[in-house]
């Protein structure tokens, strides 16, 4: 009985260390923290919400790139704007920004060296409690206990895998481990608890980058890392093993061997009035990157169709397959602002292999901002079987000219029939 | 006193050659479209509403004893008789005046009440004979209730094959000919609209013509329209053969629009053409305005030509990777110079 009280007493005390240590922490650490707004200059009022947290003592500020995006692109529309937690307020400037991993760095005039948030030296171990800081949906500054799972396995770009609630508004704010160090920066949540981190290791490139030499540019600096990223990309995916694969019954398929190029598959073969029976694999990249909410380049997505005729004629077939291929559309959000209309070039086809007879379309539009990326859409229909066709298609957006008709080129010589 | 049959003969004819003594007088509407013709040889007319009148006129605007033509010294003289309406004439030389003691010319018009009245002379020159044109045979032809019928069971068929190639789902029989019949009917009220348009203007109507001709145009657009897809499929986007499909359905349109003319109107050749192309231009022009005003002035979807068609209709050779790769790499820089511009 003894030691199922004493059981009881360690286990409450436990917890309420944990919320001691919580409240702790953001007693400590709230000086530092900012509600971060975009003020319409025109209206006066605000457009957009998120959190930050200062880095330095001379007042540099971390937050996320899509917080303040809107400025980025339109600097004389808007202007940034800090809540500290007394209420006070002032202007920000934009100093820097990484668009790749949502974050950017603005500044806050100082008149004295202020307290900051140290950022941590080494990653978090699994399971680790960590205790992510934010203002969601402009309630307050909260902060939310929560579990370090490892980094997300299916991206591209780092993210760390948080299991704890993180809220719109909450962007931009940081997480730190017990020792109040900033182990990760709040950037999305895909509901249910599951929220995910910047890892600090890219903001501490971004603030030594800074550091080192302040950008000249910040709409040249985006080109850059745009550019940068898509070299490592493709280069990634076009020197990672294209396995071959079977699709339908005669098609052979690439499949890119990556971890973060995922594949899902469909057919209607339980479809028994179907005329056309039909095959489909599907693989995209499972991330984007944030330009603004009109804008996401950064995607990728292939797709791969095999067509078998049931009871119909050579002629019906055709004509149903028409109508397959004729409303191909972009695999990204864009406008007119950013992008242009789509130039597209078609011809009939046949790879050097001769295995396959295809008529093949090819269509871009470039960025009006961030010159040399592009988007691409690649169609391409089977025209040598009679009952048979094969369809291959992908679109990726934000890629320079050399990297997207290298990639074109190897995927025109990898789909061909058995 | 005694003529010889000789001087008879002379005596009536010169009577005879007096230009002036037979005359013609046609009724014709507002439009001058001849309505009653009357050919007279007495020398005094008398024109009105009551039936003692040479020319009864049933128009309530004229009077029972309107106006008389007298033939005087060799010319024809009008008399007026103090009409309430008063009669009018009008002719190319003159404005529009009065009729009372005119000498008529040839080809004056008398306006009489709301009823018009135009004056020749036998003497009248008239309008070189007009030979059959060549596509008269060809006309016949096809208003020939066997090759009508033809015809227009080629355009159910083609029709039919449209529909049955577009449904993704199965079809039968009777769910092909709801939407035949209503095509091949939809398509028949052009010729039948051109022949209601010239019976009410008061030509031959002419339908089993016009229905001959139209279904036989409209399967050779048919027939134009696969060849159009064909080249479209074989070619690249470069190529010129789209174009020359644009061309020839709307030169078929245009020798259309021409028969339909030639069939159920009678006017100058260069009127025809002028009306055959303004509805060509019509028809094509305006499915073009409409197109161009319907599109979206920024359309963030590709377009592009998706025609497929089966492997026994590829004609042309395939190109290689290489050069597919060059030709779609000519397109970054097009569009860089588009974002360029803004």
């Amino acid at each position: 009985m003894k030691a199922f009280f004493t059981l009881v007493f360690i286990l409450l005390s436990s917890h309420s260390y944990a919320l001691e240590e919580a409240e702790q922490l953001f007693n400590q650490l709230k000086p530092s923290l900012y509600q971060i707004k975009l003020i319409d200059k025109a209206s006066g009022e605000k457009s957009s919400i998120g959190s930050g947290f200062q880095i330095s003592s001379d007042g540099i500020i971390a937050t996320n790139y899509h917080v303040i995006s809107s400025y980025a692109l339109h600097p004389n529309k808007y202007r940034i704007e800090y809540f500290d937690y007394q209420g006070n307020k002032g202007n920000l400037s934009l100093q820097s920004v990484d668009v790749i991993n949502d974050l950017a760095l603005v500044r806050r005039d100082v008149e004295h060296e202020m307290q900051f948030f140290e950022l941590s030296q080494n990653t978090p171990h699994k399971g680790e409690q960590l205790f992510s800081l934010g203002n969601p949906h402009d309630l307050g500054m909260i902060v939310v206990p929560g579990t370090y799972n490892g980094l997300k396995k299916e991206s591209f770009n780092e993210r760390i895998h948080f299991t704890g609630s993180i809220n719109s508004g909450m962007s931009g704010g940081p997480v730190v481990n017990k020792s109040a160090q900033v182990v990760g920066v709040n950037v999305a949540t895909s509901g249910n608890s599951i929220g995910f981190l910047v890892p600090h290791d890219k903001l501490v490139n971004l603030f030594e980058a800074y550091l080192n030499t302040a950008p000249q540019s910040i709409s040249e600096q985006m080109t850059e890392q745009l550019i940068t990223s898509q070299n490592k990309l493709i280069s990634t995916i076009l020197d990672s093993p294209w396995q071959a694969k079977k699709l339908g019954e005669k098609a052979i398929i690439p499949i890119i061997d990556v971890p973060f190029v995922r594949c899902w598959g469909d057919s209607n073969a339980d479809k028994a009035d179907a005329l056309i029976l039909t095959a489909v694999a599907n693989c995209s990249l499972d991330e984007n990157t944030y330009i603004s909410s009109q804008f996401f380049t950064g995607t990728m997505e292939i797709e791969f169709r095999t067509m078998q005729a049931k009871d119909i004629g050579a002629s019906k077939f055709y004509r149903l397959y028409q109508q397959q291929i004729s409303h191909a559309g972009a695999g990204n959000r864009a406008n007119k602002e950013n992008i242009t209309q789509y130039q597209c070039h078609h011809d009939l086809v046949m790879p050097d292999n001769q295995a396959i007879n295809n008529k093949t379309i090819f269509c871009t539009r470039a960025y009006k901002k961030f010159p040399d990326l592009f988007d691409i859409l690649y169609l391409s229909a089977s025209i040598d079987k009679e009952n048979q066709a094969l369809v291959s298609h992908f679109t990726i957006a934000g890629i320079n000219k050399p990297n997207a008709l290298a990639f074109t080129r190897q995927f025109m010589e990898a789909v061909l029939w058995n | 006193m005694e003529l010889t049959t000789e001087e008879l003969r002379t005596q009536q004819g010169s009577i005879e050659k007096t230009p002036a003594d037979e005359i013609i007088i046609e009724e014709i509407s507002r439009n001058h479209k001849l309505l009653h013709r009357h050919k007279l040889s007495q020398a005094q007319i008398h024109i009105g509403r009551d039936y003692h009148n040479d020319i009864i006129l049933a128009d309530p605007h004229i009077c029972p004893s309107h106006l008389s033509l007298e033939y005087i010294d060799g010319n024809w003289v009008i008399a007026d008789n103090q009409t309430v309406n008063g009669s009018f004439i009008e002719n190319i030389k003159e404005k529009k005046h009065p009729a009372n003691n005119h000498v008529v010319c040839d080809g004056d018009v008398i306006t009489l009440g709301k009823s018009q009245l135009r004056i020749f002379f036998t003497n009248h020159p008239v309008a070189p004979t007009v030979a059959f044109s060549p596509f008269e045979s060809f006309i016949n032809l096809m208003r020939h209730p066997i090759a009508l019928l033809l015809s227009i069971a080629i355009f159910s068929l083609i029709a039919a094959g449209v529909f049955y190639l577009n449904t993704p789902k199965e079809v039968n029989f009777s769910q092909l000919l709801v939407p035949t019949i209503t095509m091949a009917v939809g398509f028949a009220l052009w010729p039948a609209g051109v022949a209601l348009v010239s019976h009410l203007s008061k030509h031959d109507a002419r339908v089993m013509a016009q229905l001959g001709i139209s279904f036989a145009f409209f399967n050779l657009m048919w027939l134009g329209d696969f060849l159009g897809e064909i080249a479209a499929f074989n070619s690249a986007s470069d190529a010129i053969m789209p174009i020359v499909a644009i061309l020839i359905s709307a030169a078929l349109a245009y020798s259309l629009f021409w028969l339909n003319g030639y069939i159920g109107f009678h006017m100058s050749a260069k009127r025809r053409n002028i009306v055959a192309a303004s509805i060509t231009i019509l028809l094509f022009g305006g499915s073009y305005l409409v197109q161009y005003s319907n599109k979206a002035e920024f359309n963030a979807r590709p377009e592009y030509d998706a025609t497929l068609m089966m492997p026994s209709f590829l004609l042309a050779p395939s190109s290689t990777t290489d050069k597919f790769i060059a030709d779609s790499g000519k397109l970054f820089d097009k569009t860089s110079k588009k974002a360029k511009q803004k």
